[in-house]
């Protein structure tokens, strides 16, 4: 319907829930992220605030796990940043690490290899 | 950097980060120990608020200033759209029985990890948005019941085949047959849109949040929607294969990269020679592919070639398309998406992985996993070639005006209309 020359329309977005998800487990497939239904869902509240990963006050004597996804060329790259810090930063400690499975799917194994023995973990490379 | 000397890949660490100007490796190193924003994170949580009632109505305006606000906005495909107002997606809500609150699905937001939910007076608004006319809503909503996007966040460039089948074709006058997927269809057109306007509008086309395809695809302007022409084609149509009844109206998706137009008919060679040719330029994942054939090659495959069935000629084309090992693992998606598969020790995978580069294999192991559609005018026997993948079904008969089983009052409702002529 028009008025004074101005229409009114339907917003296309669709409602807001107020409803946040998680994921289900460490090893659920990682599709249950972007599937709304099978996973569990919290208020905002109860899911506790967006943080991002603490970062270190330095990276001297630090253990930094390099991790490549898999994508084409990942690896040859990831292993040149490896050569870099040990050629710049040979203060710093590095692991190479090639995921085992797809750069889409969970490896438990591994994260609990970093939690257990790293400091931080960069991933690369995207694709 | 696929096949880049170190002395070359050094370079890309030590160099500028093409986004920002800084150096790579610095950015690597700042991200690990600078804190965000130069500022520490509070350690308490941050006080969440309620969620705010949902926005029905945008603010009035002209509708230059509207068609251009959509378009900002990052809520059309970048053509002009219908405006969606309260009149006309209240005509559109009349062609299904559903209530405009029932929700038909949901989606994920990223960006805050909230779940968005969309009615079918959400679906309502995209499918006035597209063009569409009520009778259309129906396989609309069926579509975005399958909750999926057309568009997907991969730097790689995506293509999608929505395939009608069953009554609700003729019913609506989509077109299945000569030109059907050529922009000439009223339905073919909208509906297909209607599934690109909803996926953007869902936010899967946000650049650099949630499209990153290098150069996208145009085929997902309307994801190539059309009708199977099951009235000219020798087979059982493709949703009766998935255990539908013939009398079911259904939509299907697929889904892929690599799409190949035969420029020419199975002339010299035979139709099973010439898709090896081009089906061994797109090694497959899963034993993947879509062929979508002129109702003439159907015809001469039982015919002339003796294939009863689509199952018949999908095990001939498994047993018969070859292609070296090496040909397969030294192919870019294969190596990154279907290797790991081979180290689970899952088969053929693992046993391809050991045999010489030279040695042949059968890369589409799974007749199951090879999809046949018979689309086409009858004017000239061609055929598409698709490494697409079967993404699932959805029935549109529970979304019609009219529940399946209940007639209109004179009895006309839901009987397919006359074949449109085409020529």
């Amino acid at each position: 319907m028009k008025k004074n020359g101005k229409i009114t329309v339907l917003d296309p977005r669709g409602q807001p829930t107020g409803i946040f998800g998680r994921r289900l487990n460490v090893d659920s497939p990682p599709f249950a992220i972007h599937d709304p239904v099978n996973q569990p869902r919290d208020t905002a509240k109860a899911l506790g605030a967006l943080k991002m990963a603490p970062r270190l006050d330095r990276l001297e004597g630090k253990t930094v796990y390099l991790v490549d996804t898999g994508f084409a060329g990942g690896a040859d790259f990831m292993a040149e940043v490896q050569d870099w810090f040990t050629r710049h930063r040979p203060d710093v400690k590095t692991e190479l690490r090639h995921k085992k499975t797809s750069m889409f799917t969970d490896e438990p194994e591994l994260w609990a290899e970093i939690k257990k023995n790293g400091d931080a973990v960069v991933f690369g490379v995207g694709g | 950097m696929i096949g880049l000397s170190p002395e070359a890949l050094d370079r890309y660490i030590v160099g500028n980060d093409p986004d920002t100007g800084k150096p790579v490796i610095d950015e690597i190193i700042n991200v690990l120990t600078k804190p965000v924003n130069g500022k520490k994170m509070a350690p308490e949580t941050p006080k969440t608020e309620k969620a705010k009632s949902p926005q029905v109505l945008l603010e009035p305006d002209t509708e230059d200033n509207l068609q251009r606000l959509f378009y900002e906005r990052g809520w059309t495909d970048g053509l002009p759209i219908i405006l969606p107002t309260e009149e006309r997606v209240k005509k559109m809500l009349a062609g299904t029985c559903a209530s405009p609150d029932d929700v038909v699905a949901e989606s994920f937001q990223f960006a805050t990890r909230e779940v968005v939910k969309y009615s079918v007076s959400s679906i309502a608004v995209i499918a006035v948005m597209a063009g569409a006319r009520p009778e259309h809503f129906p396989v609309i909503l069926a579509v975005a019941s399958t909750k999926q996007s057309s568009l997907m966040p991969s730097t790689t460039a995506f293509g999608t085949m929505l395939l009608v089948n069953g009554p609700i074709r003729n019913e609506i006058g989509m077109n299945c047959g000569i030109g059907a997927f050529s922009p000439v269809n009223l339905a073919n057109s909208v509906i297909g849109r209607a599934w690109t306007l909803m996926s953007i509008c869902w936010g899967f086309a946000k650049p650099r949040q949630t499209l990153w395809s290098s150069q996208g695809n145009n085929l997902i302007y309307n994801n190539m929607c059309v009708g199977e022409n099951e009235e000219r084609s020798v087979w059982e149509p493709f949703h009766v294969g998935k255990g539908f009844r013939a009398d079911e109206s259904v939509i299907s998706i697929f889904r892929g990269w690599g799409f190949f137009n035969s420029p020419g008919t199975a002339a010299h060679r035979s139709l099973a020679e010439e898709l090896n040719i081009q089906l061994t330029a797109m090694p497959p994942m899963n034993s993947a592919a879509t062929i979508i054939m002129d109702p003439l090659v159907a015809r001469n495959l039982k015919e002339n070639e003796g294939f009863n069935t689509k199952q018949d000629y999908c095990r001939h084309l498994s047993q018969s398309i070859k292609m070296p090992a090496g040909q397969y693992w030294n192919t870019d998606h294969i190596d990154m998406l279907v290797a790991s598969q081979a180290y689970k020790g899952i088969e053929p995978y693992a046993s391809w992985k050991k045999v010489p580069d030279d040695e042949l294999i059968a890369p589409y192991y799974n007749p199951d996993n090879i999809n046949m559609v018979v689309v086409g005018g009858e004017t000239s026997p061609l055929w598409k070639a698709t490494d697409y993948g079967y993404s699932g079904s959805a029935s549109v008969d529970k979304w019609r005006a009219h529940p399946a089983g209940v007639e209109c009052k004179d009895g006309t409702c839901g009987l397919p209309d006359k074949p449109a002529d085409y020529d």
